[in-house]
């Protein structure tokens, strides 16, 4: 059945070599074209049944012990609903296996495993879901390391359906004679319900990528897709992902719960949920229904639609990140009623923010990147984030944190300079600098080195935009046109371009463009309180050389004018966020306390996003410009509240055991200076350097301490 | 100003239960949507949002799609500038597959690059390019076929130049504002001024505009205000035996 002459051990990864015998080598052959191998198989299965069934036995015998015992374990884990277990098995053990085994092969095909589970007491529907989960993993890894084809792409879709199936539409199997579907009793650890929504939206993704490319399809793969063009349709994907959404009635409990927050006597988030429904009751539903929300966001990203995405994140987008309210920090009670995973956070806050960027609310996407790249450096001081061991997923977290980088450093530069935002985090900011200095330099510029400069980190940073729909692969004529077509050919006067990212490129540039001349009108009235519009176009050069005539110098003024109300209209922008005290405070954003938040996340308000301002009073310009001034008290708050801090840490140590001899006398004056700054708050900071030399005396014996307690 | 963006007063119950709602992805709602665009058309409405929701079911259902509905569209979107609904409507117009069964041709192709054309020129305030190229013998079909269906689509390009002329000057030239808003006759010009609450000078040379949040310019210097809660901190220290 094997044909060892076709299939060369060379293929195989060299690590593995040691690590695997011949019998691993007969599997990896094997599993390595499935498409052959199933092609095969179906021809033996129709002539010998039996042979067929040999054959699983002896695919199976290849399979290492481990794995075997393993995956044996893996079901027991999930029967038991034995949640630490089973979220060791999926993050640890799973990926360690992995990289032994099947760095380079699939995992052992389910129907090959199928018969290790069968010793078990599960009935045959466990068996059957644990199958349907597994393939869930085996497909997974397919696309994280292999390369799918289009046998792959097609079961990858019927195994997830058929998950979504069993959760949303299984019997209730307490009354055998009802017909009602009832939520099923499996228990998931929340990565890996992320895991299953983020990588069917994924694989969604790379499917519609890979379909909008004709060309490179064979004949085989054009008949499948003529055949199957329900397969990962934009309505098949949409309707999963609300489905759960409305079996979980994820945002009426958040509704609930949101209405619980103030009163007396709050019901616990539980007893919220099981009000609700019974689906609603079991975090399995409420996690996917959560997600399958972010997940929307992401879809509705991915089509374009930026407006609709931030509308699906009504209920639950101020909860994130520990209710920042992305950047807003309205939200300080943590809710943790909902899941809080870093991939979770990094991905959603990304695609909020470009949302926003879209939506030419810069302030807003500044605020949302700020928040979520504060957390991602955090996250990276503590490499070992638990959960994060496998280095797959963090790196895709780091891949998007830079990706959300280059996506601040593009806002920083579209707020124009001197705005208020761009010193919203100078810790970013700079980190934006080391990494993308050389494309913030250009694009502060203006002109059209600035928008190459953007077209790059646009293109880099930009989510993979995909067509809603499928090339007509079931119209044989329109297809033949299509292959048919010449590449180099331009498609005639089509200002859209065809794909979808260079569309939303060209929007965005020309967005971007609109504001390339206004960096150096900023520069000019910088220099005035007041001056005429006459001279500004002269300064603006827009005059050329011709001077003399007098319809070009008023052309010129014109044209000058007229990009001053480009200015204007850009240094005013919506934002959720607005000073609390209204438009006297502009500026005033840094102080969060001052600040309040409006609403959904597509609601808000015009507010100043420059802090030069100016007027147009007939032919004269008059500028003003705010400036802000020392910021003391804050300085002050943070220092005291440190000493403070350092204070109780000494006051907690264990007091240490004195060799020598020292006086009480030395002890006293530390004592004292320590009483007076817990006491004392604007004399923190001197305080707080009388500190350093107290610290070292202040162990004065047990003396202090009295002394303090007094 | 975002909130009637977001839900305009004058949408019906009808509708926003359409464009709020899973209803949307239902194909056989386009008519009612359709009905709502020309509804706006003809009372001089605007609402984006249900716009869009028409977009979103054209691009998952490509035989819904009516080229003269998405050019409507973007003709009321042109209004909204500078705010990005053009750009968003744009956003959601997906590749066609090339023999889309039509019974006329597509007029949608020859019509962008004029409709991106406009919305560049409004979008970087380039009011009187705006009128020259809207009143060119090329924008013909444009303005037989479409903006004269359109009412009131003049006055609402008048509006976006109000906005820009209202935020960057407290007085401008006559003349000037006359040949943002394109009326030439001192009649006309004197008609909307004096319909928007502003004054012409003593000759009627110049135009004062009433002052509003954006032109009135002040330099501040912001100071910070402490808040009690930014305290509690230190004071519940100092506050401990």
């Amino acid at each position: 059945m094997s044909r060892p002459t076709l299939w060369s051990t060379a293929d195989m990864d060299e690590d593995l070599a040691d690590a695997v015998d011949a019998e691993l080598s007969l599997y990896a052959q094997q599993g390595q074209n499935p498409a052959i191998y199933d092609q095969l198989g179906a021809q033996i299965e129709q002539l010998e049944p039996l042979l067929a069934i040999q054959q699983h036995m002896a695919a199976l015998a290849a399979v290492p012990d481990v794995v075997k015992s393993f995956i044996v374990s893996f079901h027991q884990a999930i029967l038991n609903r034995d949640l630490p277990s089973i979220t060791i098995f999926y993050t640890t053990t799973f990926p360690k296996l992995t990289d032994r085994f099947y760095s380079r092969t699939e995992w052992p095909e389910p129907e090959i495993i199928a018969p290790l589970l069968s010793s078990n007491e599960a009935t045959e529907d466990q068996i059957h879901i644990f199958l349907v989960l597994y393939r869930d993993l085996y497909y997974r890894h397919v696309y994280s390391r292999l390369h799918p084809n289009i046998d792959d792409r097609f079961h990858s879709y019927e195994n997830s359906c058929e998950l979504f199936n069993y959760l949303l539409n299984s019997p209730s199997s307490a009354d055998d004679n009802s017909d009602e579907p009832a939520p099923v009793d499996l228990v998931l650890p929340e990565q890996w319900l992320w895991d299953i929504i983020d990588e069917f939206i994924y694989q969604f993704q790379v499917f519609c990528s890979w379909r909008s490319k004709v060309k490179s399809k064979t004949g085989d793969e054009l008949m499948m897709l003529a055949d199957g063009t329900g397969v990962w349709s934009s309505y098949s994907v949409l309707n999963v992902l609300y489905s759960l959404i409305q079996k979980s009635k994820i945002n009426e409990f958040i509704v609930a719960l949101k209405e619980e927050q103030g009163k007396e006597g709050a019901r616990s988030a539980e007893e919220v949920a099981k009000s609700i429904s019974p689906y609603t009751a079991l975090p399995l539903y409420r996690t996917l229904g959560y997600f399958s929300v972010l997940g929307l966001l992401r879809v509705h990203v991915l089509l374009g639609d930026f407006t609709l995405a931030l509308k699906v994140m009504d209920q639950v987008g101020e909860f994130l990140l520990g209710g920042s309210g992305f950047g807003a920090k309205a939200n300080k009670s943590s809710f943790t009623a909902l899941p809080t995973l870093p991939a979770t956070h990094i991905s959603t806050h990304y695609y909020v923010g470009f949302c926003y960027m879209m939506l030419r609310r810069y302030p807003d996407a500044i605020r949302t990147f700020v928040t979520v790249l504060n957390f991602s450096q955090r996250m990276q001081r503590m490499r070992n984030y638990s959960g994060y061991e496998r280095k797959d997923q963090y790196d895709q977290i780091a891949k998007t944190a830079d990706r959300t980088l280059a996506l601040y450093a593009m806002c920083h530069s579209l707020v124009l300079p001197g705005s208020p935002f761009t010193r919203l985090d100078d810790n970013i900011t700079s980190t934006a600098k080391e990494r993308y200095g050389d494309q913030m330099g250009r694009m502060s510029k203006g002109g059209s080195d600035a928008l190459a400069a953007f077209e790059e980190l646009f293109l880099y940073a930009c989510p993979k935009f995909i067509n809603a729909n499928s090339p007509p692969y079931d119209d044989p004529d329109a297809i033949a046109l299509l292959l048919s077509a010449d590449p180099t050919e331009p498609a005639e006067g089509s200002p859209i371009p065809t794909d979808p990212t260079q569309r939303h490129l060209r929007l965005f540039l020309a967005s971007a463009g609109a504001q390339s001349p206004l960096p150096t009108l900023r520069s000019f009235l910088h220099l005035y309180t007041s001056l005429t519009t006459e001279k500004l176009s002269s300064f603006l050069d827009l005059a050329k050389v011709s001077e003399s005539d007098q319809e070009t110098v008023e052309e010129a003024e014109e044209e000058a004018i007229q990009e001053m109300m480009v200015l204007k209209q850009n240094s005013r922008s919506l934002s959720r966020i607005v000073p609390a005290q209204g438009r006297s405070e502009k500026g005033n954003e840094a102080s969060p306390a001052g600040l309040t938040v409006i609403g959904t996340l597509l609601e808000g308000e015009m507010i100043s996003t420059s802090d030069l301002n100016f007027v147009i009073d007939d032919n004269t310009i008059h500028i003003a410009e705010s400036t802000v001034g020392r910021r003391y008290a804050g300085w002050f708050i943070k220092n005291t509240e440190r000493s403070q801090r350092v204070l109780d840490e000494i006051r907690g140590s264990p007091l240490p055991v004195f060799k020598g001899k020292v006086g009480q006398k030395q002890g006293a004056p530390g004592t004292v200076a320590l009483g007076a700054e817990s006491v004392a708050t604007n004399d923190s900071a001197e305080a707080a350097q009388k500190k350093a030399p107290t610290k070292t005396v202040a162990w004065g014996g047990a003396g202090t301490r009295t002394t303090l307690d007094a | 100003m975002s909130a009637s963006w977001i839900s305009p007063p004058t949408r019906t119950e009808l509708i926003e239960n359409l464009v709020s709602g899973v209803d949307r992805y239902n194909p056989s709602n386009v008519g009612i949507l359709e009905d709502y665009l020309y509804h706006q058309i003809r009372s001089q409405e605007y609402d984006c949002l249900a716009n869009l929701a028409i977009l979103k079911l054209y691009q998952f259902n490509s035989d819904l799609y009516n080229p003269d509905v998405v050019v409507n569209i973007l003709i009321k979107a042109l209004g909204a500038s500078p705010l990005p609904d053009f750009n968003l409507c744009i956003s959601l117009l997906d590749e066609r597959s090339p023999n889309a069964t039509l019974d006329e041709p597509d007029p949608l192709p020859a019509l962008l690059p004029v409709l991106h054309g406009l919305h560049h020129l409004l979008y970087r305030c380039r009011f009187p390019a705006f009128w020259r190229a809207y009143r060119s013998d090329q924008l013909e079909s444009l303005r037989d076929n479409y903006t004269v269906e359109c009412a009131g689509f003049e006055d609402s390009i008048r509006e976006v130049v109000i906005r820009a002329v209202k935020s960057t000057f407290t007085r401008i030239g006559t003349d000037r504002l006359g040949l943002y808003l394109d009326l030439d006759s001192p009649e006309e010009l004197q008609a909307y001024v004096d319909k928007l609450g502003w004054t012409f000078n003593s000759e009627g040379t110049v135009v004062s505009i009433p002052p509003n949040p954006d032109n009135q310019i002040e330099a501040v210097v912001v100071q910070e205000s402490i808040k009690l809660p930014q305290l509690t901190k230190v004071i519940s220290q100092a506050a401990r035996p």
